[in-house]
């Protein structure tokens, strides 16, 4: 039996991180999930990121250039870390030996107002 | 306004790919930083790089001197103080350090805490570089391209230099030092990083303002006949 769903108030906050993430080598999302908990994990501890909500909600193909490939994914986390998820990404520089490079574009309350950023 | 005067300059193409990605992600000024040695063949890409860039991004040169000798920075300083807008001197070596901070002429003591157990500042320095208002500045890629324990320890120098740039005020600027584009993050990001290090929101911004007045004061340095002296031109 599914569980009810929690009343508004209850629930927790989100908000939408729009990452812009370029890498030497093609990239899954699944392999986006390990970067983003591994970076979070390494900079802010199992402690602090247990806070974080985090979740890929969407994750987008752009373009491949000579130096890098590059990709964009909306991801959530709990509205009161905000900062410390966009740090712990911030501080994100390689995976599985290639270069790589997260930076957020953009932050919004809702999944909708996140893909303008795309 | 935000300041970046240390990015790593290299070619004219990897200079122009730095710059885009430098304004697509919000900053307003960037500074190419070249070694003594390369200092001279750097500025004939000037003309270039300002062509094709265009308006999109202001720029400008760092001389980042790297020696350990302090006679050799004071020779290269001297040469170069005319024509250049911003002087910085890689630290790490304390009698480095100390010279730099004592010499007015220098701009910037970038990293003191490099290749060190400890931050490389004590509060003798501190007053130092109040004095003769040099910058130390705290570079992003000392983070980026470090982790585990050495990460650790860096972040701990960081808040060192904290403590003692909230006792003195000495000027502190904050710097990505990028070569390449995996190493530029938005400003947000940038401040993030630094407000998780320890510093405030306000320490922060006055770090983007000492780093814009360091280019706007030696914009006049030519004419300074001494601190708080200038000569002008206009007949008032």
């Amino acid at each position: 039996m599914k569980l009810k769903v929690l009343p508004p108030t209850l629930r927790k906050n989100n908000r939408y991180l729009t990452l812009d993430i370029k890498i030497e080598s093609p990239i899954t999302k699944d392999n986006l999930v390990t970067v983003i908990w591994d970076a979070c994990i390494r900079f802010k501890g199992e402690s602090i990121t247990s806070n974080f909500n985090l979740w890929v909600m969407k994750f987008y193909e752009i373009t491949k250039t000579d130096d890098y490939y590059h990709y964009k994914a909306i991801v959530r986390c709990q509205r009161d870390f905000v900062s410390e998820v966009r740090s712990s990404l911030a501080l994100a520089n390689m995976y599985n030996g290639t270069r790589i490079s997260v930076t957020t574009i953009g932050l919004s309350g809702t999944i909708r107002a996140s893909q303008r950023f795309i | 306004m935000f300041f970046d005067l240390n990015i790593k300059g290299s070619s004219l193409e990897n200079n122009l790919k730095l710059a885009r990605q430098a304004f697509e992600y919000g900053w307003n000024h960037i500074n190419f930083s070249y070694n003594q040695n390369d200092f001279a063949d750097a500025l004939d890409l000037r003309k270039d790089l300002a062509d094709d860039l265009g308006d999109t991004i202001n720029f400008d040169y760092t001389l980042e001197i790297k020696s350990t000798n302090i006679n050799e920075i004071r020779k290269f300083t001297n040469k170069f103080r005319n024509s250049v807008a911003c002087i910085s001197v890689i630290g790490g070596d304390l009698k480095v350090n100390r010279a730099v901070l004592e010499n007015v002429k220098i701009d910037v003591l970038s990293r003191p805490y490099l290749k060190r157990y400890d931050s490389g500042l004590n509060h003798v320095l501190s007053k130092e570089a109040v004095k003769n208002n040099v910058a130390v500045e705290l570079c992003f890629k000392d983070v980026l391209r470090s982790y585990l324990a050495p990460r650790a320890k860096l972040i701990s120098n960081f808040r060192d230099i904290y403590t003692l740039y909230r006792k003195f005020d000495f000027p502190m600027i904050l710097s990505s030092r990028a070569e390449s584009v995996f190493d530029i993050r938005t400003t947000h990001d940038f401040i993030s990083v630094f407000s998780q290090t320890g510093l405030t929101g306000d320490e922060i911004n006055r770090s983007f303002e000492t780093a814009g007045n360091i280019l706007k004061f030696n914009e006049n340095r030519g004419s300074m006949i001494f601190s708080g002296v200038r000569r002008v031109d206009d007949e008032a």
